[in-house]
């Protein structure tokens, strides 16, 4: 491996205005191109670069699943991500699907100067670091080309695995990328007897109906926003957080919030799957049925917990 | 596939010490499936590599209001586990393997100093059941590469082989934000662009920095590539963006989609 990477680091003060003039460039370069809906050129040329073979191709991918997208006709060119870090002046609730849409679009954009077909295995991320009223919204997936096809204008977007990708396909069901529901409501305790009352058993149906009210909004919210995009969901996120606020002098206040997070597809209804089931054994360490649940030994912690790299 | 217990096996159910591992024992952290499709692979584990590294990470403070790479940083955290690896393959050399497998790369914190990081990399040397020496690196060494057993088996069987572990690190340091740049946001819901300007520029750093060395290794492309972040007891706008993946070659030349055998689909019963 090479450490000659970091010789431009070394000397002092020279090098050191060129590294923070460099850092001053791309820096007006990435802020220009998110402004204009664009992406930067340091990331379109590495895309390029990779698209055309001058650049190694990257992926996320496992060899198993890089195995199974190349028996399809598929081959990866290179990791796309994209990021929208986002302020909450108005509503964090509603703020979660401007931001995964925007990350969305720009995930696109990606895909798009890479020449993909489609984006893989696209994980939803979100850094740790604490900002007040603020949170990212980072999309990292892997680009592929289709063998035979011509680069897409509009690459499908996918947030399951390769050999999910693969799975969908192959019974006629395209997925296509993600919509977000979310609703929530304040509601004011003006009776006092909001958490229940007595010691008797008894439904606290003010709380029960505020509940009902804003799943059932959240919902509709993300049938409104999967129809532009496809006629199906899999909708693998479901959060919700309700909070009691104490005023002094005024009646207690409720907060509940729910977001719901899905994949879209695109599914032609009535299409026979086309695969027999069989049991077999996997050879992939993970969970399964067939080797019990419960871990073989707990006496030594390993390196994993203390953080991996 | 005959379901006939072999002798060996039967003799060492009797209770008899084989004598059929003269050359000596060896070490390897495999789990059952991972050593039978190594094996399957036409590969045999020979031992146990482990290299360490207790760095002393240096001090380096981020201007409070401006976005920047922490070199100093960045470059402690490459270098450490530059040496961990490094000292792992040369111990795979002296063994004589062609490669190493299934390499974990972990760090700890030592309680007894915040500066002090311990970087280990674990992983177990194998050698090509007859002796095929075209599995090894560019340079003629054992390659490396975090895939398990498992994954090792599926790469080959894409036509691929690993050439060499490679990685990029940017240590970052996320800007503060001033008190009155909240001001004007009030009632609404925008996009603060300082901030996703500095993921996409720590981010484009570290990926840079792994494709340049695939690229130094001859690499055609790399697999499994992990993009996270991760803060090893920094301040806390201080944050690593980290981007490793395996290098991998064709074997021989790319195996056309048609020539890989297809997978059995199945609907699995799973979790």
């Amino acid at each position: 491996m090479i450490l000659g990477i970091f010789d431009r680091f070394k000397g002092p003060d020279a090098e050191t205005l060129a590294a923070r003039a460099r850092e001053a460039a791309l820096h007006a370069e990435i802020v220009a191109a998110l402004q204009t809906g664009r992406v930067p050129a340091p990331m379109r040329a590495r895309l390029e670069g990779a698209r055309t073979g001058a650049l190694p191709w990257i992926a996320t991918l496992t060899p198993s699943e890089l195995l199974i997208v190349r028996s399809h006709g598929l081959r990866p060119i290179a990791a796309v991500s994209a990021t929208c870090w986002l302020h909450y002046g108005f509503s964090w609730t509603e703020g979660h699907s401007q931001g995964w849409e925007t990350a969305l679009q720009r995930l696109s954009q990606e895909a798009q100067a890479a020449g993909a077909n489609a984006v893989l295995d696209v994980k939803m991320r979100t850094v740790p670091v604490h900002i007040a009223n603020s949170m990212d919204f980072t999309l990292v997936g892997t680009a592929v080309h289709v063998d035979g096809l011509p680069p897409s204008p509009d690459p499908v977007i996918a947030t399951v695995p390769a050999l999910e990708f693969v799975q969908l396909l192959e019974a006629d069901v395209v997925p296509t990328g993600i919509a977000v529901g979310a609703h929530f409501e304040w509601m004011s305790d003006w009776r006092g007897n909001a958490g229940g009352v007595g010691w008797w058993n008894n439904e606290a149906r003010q709380l029960s109906m505020l509940w009902e009210e804003v799943r059932q909004r959240a919902h509709a919210d993300l049938r409104r926003n999967a129809r532009a995009r496809g006629n199906g969901v899999l909708a693998h996120v479901n959060f919700s957080q309700m909070f009691e606020r104490e005023v002094e002098h005024q009646p207690k206040q409720y907060l509940a919030r729910h977001i719901v997070v899905a994949t879209t597809i695109d599914a032609r209804r009535g299409v026979p799957i086309p695969h027999d089931i069989k049991m077999v054994v996997d050879v992939h360490a993970g969970k399964t049925p067939l080797t019990g649940t419960t871990p073989h030994h707990q006496s030594y912690a390993t390196n994993e917990v203390e953080g991996a790299i | 596939m005959s379901t006939e217990i072999p002798v060996h096996a039967k003799e060492r159910l009797k209770g008899l010490r084989s004598a059929a591992n003269a050359s000596g024992v060896f070490t390897s952290d495999f789990s059952v499936n991972e050593f039978l499709l190594v094996r399957k692979a036409g590969f045999e584990p020979i031992g146990l590599c482990v290299g360490s590294c207790v760095y002393h990470v240096g001090i380096q403070y981020g201007s409070w209001n401006r976005n920047q790479e922490l070199d100093v940083l960045s470059k402690a955290m490459y270098h450490a586990r530059e040496l961990a690896l490094s000292r792992m393959r040369a111990e795979a050399s002296a063994m004589g393997a062609d490669g190493i497998v299934g390499v974990k790369l972990t760090i700890k914190r030592l309680e007894w100093d915040e500066h002090l990081l311990e970087f280990i990399a674990l992983g177990t040397g194998v050698v090509h059941g007859s002796g095929h020496k075209g599995f090894r690196a560019h340079d003629g060494g054992p390659f490396t590469s975090d895939l398990s057993g498992q994954d090792f088996w599926s790469l080959l069987h894409a036509g691929y082989r690993p050439v060499e572990m490679v990685m990029g690190s940017c240590v970052y340091h996320v800007a503060h934000r001033g008190v009155l740049a909240g001001l004007g946001t009030a009632g609404r819901n925008v996009e603060l662009e300082n901030f996703t300007s500095a993921m996409y520029e720590a981010r484009e750093i570290a990926v840079e920095r792994m494709q340049a060395e695939a690229s130094a290794a001859k690499a055609e492309g790399v697999v499994g590539v992990d993009m996270h972040e991760g803060s090893h007891g920094w301040q806390t706008h201080v944050i690593e963006f980290f981007a490793i993946g395996t290098a991998v070659l064709p074997l021989e030349q790319e195996i056309a989609p048609e020539k890989i055998a297809d997978p059995i689909m199945v609907l699995s019963v799973n979790d």
